[in-house]
């Protein structure tokens, strides 16, 4: 089966069958172990041997570790590719941008309001989690449009927060 | 009084190192909980254990009434406070002693004289110990505290006057910052603290962050020479060492006797630890006393032999401290990383979740102290410090090569952590020159962010294509890989023929 997987923004095109694995044309000797119930699984690759931490995260989806570095990875096989290909997915996402919480944690402060022009960089309001005052910062020039938080409230990760105006 | 029993009025890593150093002085130890960490390893590893209360710290380990009555109805005759949470406050170690309970600790107005740090300058001054040019007394005006900061001269640091840990600390550069540096630094104080007040000093810089060990039994004060602590990042440790590449034995002679000063004007008695910056011109500048045991301990017990936990049991029961009496000199280099939950590769943000899967590094010169184990969830109420990674090597090449070689080693699965950091630290020229300074991260974005290697990222994504694989292969007879009719039993097709006829 040949895969198109995806990782860091990274695409391989890796050809599986068996112990033999061709990526980008160049053919590999390479087997997987189970975890033995662990997620830690080892990987020979052409004598190589690699510790890989895994967990599936979804149909297609792994979540793969490498001394303490995460990667979120997808696997899609040639028919899905197509498939995407002819829907479009995933290009051009409409809709205004929005600052989401990269962690659950508790709003203290608001620094912004709607209609106010924000810099690139400048402190948006502050999210504080385990004991320690996070400043949540603009990704880009903008002009807010909507303050979703107030001082006081608790936020999940992945919480809209701020959302900004779509450029005329 | 006989001690038998110590409650541990703290949690996680530290309170597992204390019920281990009670364990080994052959005393019973009891744990407390809140509500979040009935099921964590340190209160499994307690003889006994009493629960506090609601999942805030502020519901439960930092209520001192819960844990001097928990103490009673356990039966303990000492408290033990880690660090953190209620170690330097002093309202706490005096109700303890007024309980009639042992505080493993210092006296309460020793906590007293150093936890004000305005009151702790005055009194190092005093005694002859340098300190940072800066202001004495708290600052919340404004206009005050800009006409200080201008006869300073900026840079100026402001500080949380109730502080430790880079809580309610901000560096200003210009005028223009201080007074959002003022207003924020104070809010930092008062949630970490309780206490708002702030003050100012000079900041200096490029210095190291260099602290030195203090044991004191009532009969004798000594040093157990430094630890250098410069790694930092927002003011948090991250990797801390001893002894320190810019301390001679004769600096360590100087400091350790300032040191040992600043302890006896206090009348300090048990572990403790001054923190000094130190100059690239070996000028060397009272900071603050931590009237506590310090995360960083170990690196400390490694290079001098001795565990300051149990020392610290040892001057409460009344005894004397067992360190020789002589000097005293570091063997070897230890090295500590500190493993947080703290992703690198999105700003050092928390990451929270259950861990899946825990390996700990093991093999020779390694000490693994861990709060946490496979299983374990990682919430957002305490700190989020998990475990700590200590060596030990015959210098500090070889400490660094080990820990090197022990962090590739630990696997945690479930949350991300500071690990690939670390491997990025221990790797770097500068690091390993000992060309480090408290500001060395600020200049070094590239350690704190990192980028993936391309090598790696192939190997990674033929493990996810070959697990991809291997999972589709398994599911392949239940959803599609016969056709409808051979699913149908033999049964029916034989009832269905006999219908036909």
């Amino acid at each position: 089966m040949r895969y198109l997987v995806t990782i860091a923004d990274r695409s391989f095109d890796i050809e599986v069958d068996g112990e033999r694995v061709v990526v980008g044309g160049v053919e590999h000797t390479a087997t997987l172990l189970d975890g033995t119930g662990t997620p830690v699984r080892n990987l020979l690759l052409d004598g190589s041997s690699w510790i890989v931490p895994m967990e599936p995260a979804g149909r297609g989806r792994w979540t793969v570790m490498r001394r303490g570095e995460r990667f979120d990875v997808e696997v899609i096989d040639e028919r899905t590719r197509h498939i995407r290909s002819l829907v479009g997915e995933g290009k051009g996402t409409a809709g205004p941008a929005t600052l989401k919480a990269p962690m659950p944690g508790l709003v203290v402060r608001v620094l912004v309001a709607p209609g106010q022009t924000v810099a690139a960089g400048q402190p948006l309001l502050v999210l504080e989690a385990m004991k320690m005052e996070n400043e949540l910062k603009a990704p880009g020039q903008g002009v807010i449009a909507q303050v979703l938080v107030q001082p006081g409230q608790a936020t999940e990760k992945g919480a809209p927060l701020v959302t900004f105006a779509t450029p005329e | 009084m006989t001690i038998q029993r110590v409650l541990v009025a703290n949690r996680g890593e530290i309170a597992l190192r204390i019920i281990r150093a009670c364990h080994e002085e052959g005393l019973e130890a009891v744990a407390v909980y809140s509500d979040a960490d009935r099921s964590a390893p340190y209160v499994r590893a307690a003889d006994l254990a009493v629960h506090l209360g609601p999942a805030p710290a502020a519901q439960s380990y930092l209520v001192i009434d819960k844990l001097v009555a928990a103490a009673r109805s356990s039966g303990a005759q000492a408290i033990h406070p880690g660090f953190g949470f209620l170690s330097e406050r002093a309202p706490f170690a005096r109700a303890v002693e007024e309980a009639g309970l042992v505080f493993v600790g210092p006296p309460a107005s020793a906590i007293e004289a150093m936890g004000d740090k305005t009151e702790a300058r005055r009194r190092m001054e005093a005694a002859g110990v340098p300190v940072v040019p800066g202001a004495m007394a708290a600052v919340s005006d404004p206009a005050v505290a800009a006409s200080l900061a201008d006869s300073l001269g900026y840079p100026v640091l402001v500080k949380a006057a109730a502080g430790g840990g880079g809580k309610g600390m901000r560096v200003v550069r210009e005028a223009a910052d201080l007074a959002p540096a003022l207003v924020s630094a104070a809010s930092e104080a008062q949630k970490a603290f309780g206490d708002p007040a702030v003050y100012l000093e000079k900041f200096i810089e490029r210095p190291r962050h260099v602290e030195i060990q203090i044991l004191a039994d009532g009969r004798r004060t000594i040093h157990l020479g430094e630890r250098e602590c410069s790694v930092q990042r927002r003011h948090q440790k991250l990797l801390e060492e001893a002894p320190s590449v810019a301390v001679t034995p004769a600096l360590r002679e100087r400091m350790g006797a300032a040191a040992v000063a600043a302890a006896k004007a206090v009348g300090y008695r048990s572990a403790g630890t001054c923190e000094f910056l130190l100059a690239a011109d070996g000028s060397f500048y009272f900071l603050e006393m931590n009237t506590r045991i310090q995360v960083e301990h170990p690196v400390t017990e490694l290079v001098y032999g001795v565990d300051l936990v149990r020392e610290q049991l040892r001057i409460a029961r009344g005894l004397e401290m067992s360190v020789a009496d002589g000097p005293l000199v570091p063997r070897g280099w230890a090295i500590e990383c500190r493993i947080t939950s703290e992703d690198p590769a999105n700003g050092f943000l928390p990451s929270t979740g259950r861990i899946a899967f825990l390996r700990a590094p093991a093999g020779p010169g390694v000490r693994w102290d861990s709060g946490v184990e496979t299983g374990d969830e990682v919430t957002l109420y305490y700190d989020s410090m998990l475990a700590k990674l200590i060596v030990h090597g015959a210098s500090r090449a070889a400490a660094i090569g080990r820990m090197e070689r022990a962090l590739r080693e630990l696997v945690v699965v479930g949350v991300a952590t500071n690990q690939p950091f670390h491997l990025r630290l221990l790797a770097d020229q500068a690091f390993r020159e000992g060309a480090i300074d408290i500001q060395f991260l600020e200049r070094r974005p590239d350690l704190v962010a990192g980028a993936p290697d391309p090598v790696v990222l192939e190997r990674l994504a033929i493990a996810a294509a070959l697990a991809e694989d291997e999972r589709r292969r398994a599911q392949k007879p239940a959803i599609s890989g016969e056709p409808a009719a051979r699913r149908t039993s033999a049964w029916r097709d034989q009832a269905r023929r006999e219908g036909l006829r």
